[in-house]
């Protein structure tokens, strides 16, 4: 008898100290998401959408671009407010992985509801199966429902003062950089086609999903990277997005209609675009977006003034930008 | 997966205990079985043969081995000879083959240039070293009739492939483990809790201050050549730091595994840096590797031919110094060769134990001597003074054994070794060179609590003062304090996530 009510004593206490604890990490939670909201510059470079995405005023975005380092490198959201007044944020992150990915939706849907969600397409070619992709999975639940292990080392910002200062233009950077590619054509017309994992494509059918529920629609987009795309891929991406019934738009194979001048638009030899290049992309892509999914034009609406103002100062900073940049590239330097 | 991997923390572990909890007790050793071989399958694949292999050969050997009649000594100990080579030879073949033809390469570029063995790519299966030691330790008692061979293959199979032990160990004796396995006993609260505090201490010391030492270490041992003086002494008293961190921090995540399972795994570590002489810190520091080198090798030579004969010879010839010098020789010589082969295949392991051969034989040698000064100056050996003396002296040779070990080879090893004494000023502590490894003046800071915490706890742990039972009994709101400070401080000083990389298991790789 004894026996049993230390047992139930015990019991009792066990659920007490674990719900202590859930009640502790909510808490901390909290607060430490309040805190980044406040001190974004305490915020390290791949984290910094995550918060900067919170902080924008619920339901005023159209468009959220997710993808690794080949989304946030090629479009830029105030060019497109400038030329088309679309509301669109980059939510992209270097080397996001596709359980990432998914979880940054899920975070930046509690409070906005995007009439579309861009998916730029390197992030589907970054295998992460098996127990890593578990793992993955593991650790993105974590940082998705306890805040507090995504940022649990800004105390060390906070004390040493470190800030991680960048001009961002509502996920976008302005970078000058210019390393011409110079391998010629590489979108060789053939059959063949790289593969595009199970995995992958259940993580996709999850996205789909969640974006569904939030009345988002979805669409591929590939941005002009000699070094991350080939034909090979394309066929891949377009039976994926044939299967899923999505747009699927490879802007590898319009590189001409964009004006791309690999000697000048790119930042890392092929790689990635520079703002040149980015904003080349952002023009056609802002065009083909608001013609096919009816998006709205804010320009004239009291709630965006603020965008009004980001985009004129990004407007000054960016001309300047491109000028020099288009020194670099002609220069080769 | 790792055992500090969330993967194994919040997803592996859990659904194995409760997996086991829910299970009938006959059914719950099978469990664990299963556990251990999807666990070994998870990180080696199709390798897990090898495991299969390794437990249905030492099964059979062992029965081979008590079936054969008392009185064929020597066929009995054919048959565990037999069994030995087979299982050391896939040891060494998957090891060491191509440490061996790297080195015969050497040779015949000298002699036949052109002539060469062919490199293979060899995969190694986790854990091989660790269980086949404890097959040939099982095997060995059976012979030594110490035990009887067990009939019940599963259970056999369930010693070898434990699934905390399987990466790194500790090497446990049929006797210790193979009962508790087996009993299937229910998970109880006691075992929960206190497992559970044991594997947050484990994460504790590898996620705080392992993990973030291996950003220095790191940073000097892949580019000793660009430092030197105090840089190199401190980066071989971090990468000692982070080793012992690492490993014990693992050892408590298994031994918690196990204790919530009810099982008491041996401990690997007490205390190492309370030390007063190398042979006392190898009875502290990975004990159970010790204890198998002890009671497999060294009693077995200490009770040899070669080894009565020597004490013979030394009877009539030499000194009763000299005698039991020989005799630690001979039989210290093996247990520090195996000590280091067992590490890997590299030169530096094998100076690594025949460093502490040497040093362990010049304690014996000098023995007599050191007796007399002491006695000549009256040296009180318990005065707090002497202990020091005694500890920071073993320090010093822990600390040039783990530079030589974590060296990038034999010759790095001894040209960091040599830089120490060049340039050797303290201002290099300070002119900004430690910030530039990728850890700052807010991480070293972390780095010193969590080491104070660890000392002190070492300390309470050494002294007795309290141990894990009578932390149970300690004030309820003290003991709550207690863990929650240890799981919040893990979630918010852990080097992890953005900014950090996941550093794998040192021993894993052995």
């Amino acid at each position: 008898m004894q026996d049993s009510s230390s047992r139930r004593k015990k019991i009792v206490r066990s659920v007490i100290f674990l719900a202590g604890l859930l009640g502790l990490l909510l808490w901390m939670s909290h607060q430490i998401t309040d805190f980044t909201k406040k001190n974004g510059d305490m915020i390290q470079g791949r984290n910094k959408s995550i918060v900067e995405i919170q902080k924008e005023p619920e339901n005023t975005i159209d468009v959220l671009v997710v993808g690794d380092s080949e989304s946030y490198t090629s479009v830029s959201p105030l060019e497109m407010w400038k030329n088309q007044g679309v509301a669109s944020f980059i939510c992209g992150q270097s080397g996001q992985k596709i359980q990432e990915t998914y979880y940054m939706l899920k975070t930046a849907l509690t409070h906005q509801s995007p009439k579309l969600v861009l998916l730029e397409t390197n992030v589907l070619f970054r295998n992460m199966k098996g127990v890593k992709g578990i793992q993955e999975e593991v650790i993105q639940k974590a940082d998705y429902y306890f805040p507090i292990f995504r940022f649990h080392d800004i105390w060390k910002n906070m004390l040493l003062g470190r800030k991680y200062t960048e001009e961002r233009y509502k996920g976008f950077t302005l970078r000058d950089m210019v390393q011409s590619y110079d391998g010629g054509q590489y979108m060789k017309e053939t059959t063949e086609k790289d593969q595009i994992t199970q995995d992958m494509e259940n993580y996709t059918d999850k996205i789909l999903e969640l974006c569904r529920e939030h009345n988002a629609r979805v669409m591929f987009y590939s941005a002009p990277s000699p070094l991350n795309y080939s034909y090979r891929k394309h066929n891949a991406i377009q039976e994926l997005a044939d299967k899923k019934q999505l747009l699927y738009l490879d802007l590898n194979l319009h590189t001409e209609e964009l004006s791309i001048d690999w000697k000048v638009d790119s930042m890392d030899k092929g790689d990635h675009l520079n703002l040149s290049g980015a904003n080349k992309v952002t023009q056609y892509l802002g065009a083909y977006i608001q013609k096919r999914y009816e998006l709205p034009d804010h320009r004239r609406e009291a709630a965006y003034q603020s965008w009004q103002k980001d985009a004129a100062s990004y407007v000054e900073k960016a001309q300047k930008r491109i000028m020099l940049i288009q020194d670099r590239g002609n220069s080769g330097k | 997966m790792a055992y500090h991997t969330s993967i194994y923390l919040f997803l592996f572990l859990p659904v194995v205990l409760l997996l086991y909890q829910i299970t009938p007790r006959k059914i719950r050793p099978f469990v664990l079985l299963a556990a251990g071989y999807v666990f070994f399958w998870i990180i080696s694949g199709e390798l897990v043969w090898y495991l299969i292999l390794t437990t249905l050969f030492t099964h059979y050997i062992a029965i081979w081995i008590e079936g054969t009649e008392v009185k064929n000594k020597k066929g009995r100990k054919r048959i565990l000879i037999f069994g030995i080579l087979v299982l050391l030879g896939v040891l060494g073949y998957l090891k060491y083959y191509n440490f061996f033809a790297q080195n015969v390469n050497r040779v015949l570029d000298q002699v036949h240039p052109g002539v060469a063995i062919t490199m293979k790519m060899i995969v190694l299966p986790i854990g091989i070293s660790f269980y086949t030691l404890q097959a040939i330790g099982y095997m060995v008692d059976v012979y030594w009739k110490k035990i009887p061979a067990e009939k019940n293959l599963a259970k056999v199979a369930l010693f070898l492939g434990f699934f905390p032990q399987i990466m790194e160990g500790p090497i446990s004796m049929y006797p210790q483990t193979s009962q508790q396995l087996w009993k299937g006993d229910p998970i109880t609260l006691e075992n929960l809790t206190g497992g559970s505090l044991r594997i947050i201490w484990g994460l504790f010391k590898k996620m705080i201050i392992a993990d973030r030492l291996y950003l220095v270490v790191q940073a000097v041992f892949e580019h000793y050549d660009k430092y030197n003086g105090v840089v190199i002494a401190a980066a071989a008293v971090a990468y000692t730091v982070q080793l012992y961190m690492e490993f014990s921090g693992c050892m408590d995540i298994v031994l918690g595994s196990g204790q919530i399972l009810g099982v008491t795994l041996p401990e690997n570590f007490r205390q190492p840096f309370a030390s007063r002489n190398a042979a006392e810190f190898w009875r502290r520091w990975h004990i159970t590797l010790g204890v198998w080198l002890k009671t497999y090798v060294f009693f077995p030579v200490s009770t040899s031919r070669i080894v009565k004969r020597w004490n013979h010879f030394g009877k009539t010839h030499l000194s009763k110094h000299m005698t039991k010098l020989g005799i630690s020789a001979i039989a210290l010589f093996p247990v520090w060769l195996g000590n280091g082969l067992w590490h890997g295949a590299r030169w530096s392991y094998l100076f690594y134990g025949m460093y502490y051969f040497t040093i362990l034989l010049l304690g014996i040698a000098v023995e007599p001597i050191r007796d007399q000064i002491l006695k000549v100056c009256r040296i009180n050996q318990d005065a707090v003074w002497w202990r020091m003396l005694q500890i920071g002296k073993t320090w010093m040779i822990i600390f040039t054994g783990e530079l030589f070990f974590r060296a990038n080879g034999l010759r790095a090893g001894y040209r960091m070794f040599r830089s120490i004494f060049e340039n050797f000023t303290l201002d290099k502590l300070w002119d900004g060179t430690f910030l530039s490894f990728g850890l700052d003046k807010a991480d070293y800071f972390i780095v010193f609590c969590g080491c104070l915490c660890v000392a002190i706890v070492g300390i309470i742990r050494e002294r007795s003062l309290l141990d894990t039972q009578q932390m149970q009994k300690v004030c309820l709101p003290v003991r709550w304090a207690v863990y929650y400070g240890l799981i919040i401080a893990v979630i918010l000083f852990g080097a992890y996530g953005v900014g950090y990389q996941q550093v794998d298991l040192i021993y894993a790789g052995f």
